[in-house]
């Protein structure tokens, strides 16, 4: 009978010590970014804009079709059926709060942990079981400062970028539907900004940040984890994207519900 | 034992239930510690560094138990030791010149100028010239162990820890690094002190190097002529 309830309890305690685990990765890896020496910063700003190049700039056409796509077709759908009901100012609403606030972000963040997340987690795990990570040690270069600190860095950087980009893709594809649907361009402009609030760019700039931190500290936390051998590779890219990408939904959760 | 000596390893057990062995390493003295993969002596370089500690005794560098300093003391302790892990450690996403440079632009007050001229009188001194730009992955296994080596020197230390460095190369080429590494010679013998431990050494090398101990699976530790 106890049985059920002492697998969840199990279940539930290696959870929480896998949270306490990445909470203290987490909190070390600022510590290591606070500490880091000039010469120190200028090799980690090295790594962070190498990473910022593979996350932020190769992934904009990949941001800027999803964002195109989601806004065309809900814009387009929602000018027909809001139009019948003679109430298209509402697309305004639809276009803030529905896309800028909470599907770009969340969009956004599940792209690039899907595409950065999994390399940097593989990556890190490559580092690490080839002895590259010891090899850091025994040099004297504190891997979180070389290694996860760029990366924290880049992902933050990397999906606010990603995010405005998404932004301005959903605004201009929601226009050419908008367009396509009878609506004059002036008209879509002035729904879409009068429905902007200073809330909802605080908020979608929150989500930024946090949906970054977790993209950059996940899998770092993830790839570094593995023991040492290249089986635990995949294991640890899929465990890290997964993770992230359930992190992110309860960040976004937890953020819409605080506010 | 000396304890001036650059490295002394006193009653460190390598292996399970094999005995403790103690040993130094004295300056300007090369010395080889010979075993296979289950005598353990590939823990060794590990204990010495303070990447991870002995069950059993202490290894002191240059004075001093790494594994025992703060963390921050611990990494900037051990630029003062040149450390070549088994397999080479070197970063796979940069080049064989980025990777010598590596621990000069995270670790030396030098400005970046000033690193780029070392750099490339390491790569002249290790015969990397011409492939300087390479990745390790498209570099031949000799041009890897060289460049290693030139990561490991990067501080110009006065100790250097190798593990298997000579692995897959040639004898004149095992010569011609194990040379490099000692640094030359000076009156009292090499210019580095120098810890090498590996499952063998060919004959030409025994005769290029201080002491040459093989350690059994029980622990033992019995010298062999050099």
């Amino acid at each position: 009978m106890f049985r059920p309830i002492g697998r969840l309890g199990d279940w539930t305690a290696r959870r929480l010590s896998r949270l306490g685990a990445l909470a203290r990765f987490g909190f070390g890896a600022l510590r290591a970014g606070v500490t880091l020496t000039a010469a120190g910063r200028a090799v980690a700003l090295r790594v962070a804009l190498n990473q910022i190049r593979f996350t932020a700039l190769h992934a904009v056409g990949l941001v800027l079709l999803l964002a195109g796509i989601l806004s065309f077709l809900v814009i387009s759908q929602a000018v027909r059926e809001l139009g019948r009901l003679g109430v298209t100012e509402l697309i305004g609403t639809l276009i803030v709060v529905a896309i800028v606030r909470e599907l770009g972000p969340l969009i956004t963040a599940l792209a690039v942990a899907g595409r950065s997340g999994t390399a940097i987690a593989a990556e890190l795990a490559t580092n690490r079981v080839m002895g590259e990570v010891r090899a850091l040690e025994a040099m004297g270069i504190d891997p979180r400062q070389y290694l996860v600190v760029p990366r924290l860095a880049a992902a933050v950087v990397s999906v606010f970028t990603l995010l405005v980009v998404f932004d301005l893709g959903a605004i201009g594809a929601g226009f050419a539907a908008a367009r396509l649907a009878g609506m004059s361009g002036e008209r879509y402009f002035d729904v879409v900004l009068q429905s902007l609030a200073a809330r909802d760019v605080w908020l979608t700039v929150a989500k930024a940040l946090a949906f970054g931190l977790i993209v950059g500290l996940v899998p770092s936390y993830f790839g570094l984890s593995v023991r040492g051998s290249p089986t635990e590779i995949p294991v640890a890219a899929s465990r890290a994207t997964v993770s992230a990408i359930v992190g992110i939904f309860l960040c976004a959760a937890l953020l819409t519900a605080v506010n | 034992m000396s304890l001036a000596a650059p490295l002394v390893v006193a009653g460190v057990r390598l292996a399970e239930g094999a005995a403790a062995i103690a040993l130094e390493v004295a300056a300007h003295q090369t010395v080889v510690l010979l075993g296979d993969g289950r005598s353990g002596v590939g823990r060794l370089g590990g204990f010495a560094l303070g990447l991870e500690r002995p069950s059993s005794g202490r290894v002191q560098v240059l004075g001093t138990v790494i594994a025992d300093l703060p963390e921050d003391a611990r990494l900037a302790f051990r630029r003062r030791v040149g450390y070549l892990p088994a397999g080479d450690g070197l970063m796979h996403n940069l080049s064989l010149r980025d990777n010598i440079a590596l621990p000069l632009r995270f670790g030396s007050p030098a400005s970046a100028r000033e690193i780029d001229g070392r750099v490339s009188v390491m790569l002249a001194a290790v015969r990397l010239v011409g492939v300087a730009a390479l990745r390790p992955a498209q570099a031949s296994e000799e041009e890897r162990r060289r460049a290693a080596l030139a990561r490991t020197l990067a501080f110009d230390p006065s100790l250097l820890v190798l593990e298997q460095p000579f692995d897959g190369l040639t004898p004149r080429v095992a010569g011609e690094l194990l040379e490099l590494a000692r640094g030359g010679e000076t009156a009292e013998g090499a210019r580095r002190a120098l810890l090498i431990t590996a499952p063998d050494l060919t004959p030409a090398l025994h005769r290029r190097v201080e002491r040459v101990y093989r350690l059994t699976r029980t622990g033992a530790l019995a010298v062999e002529p050099t």
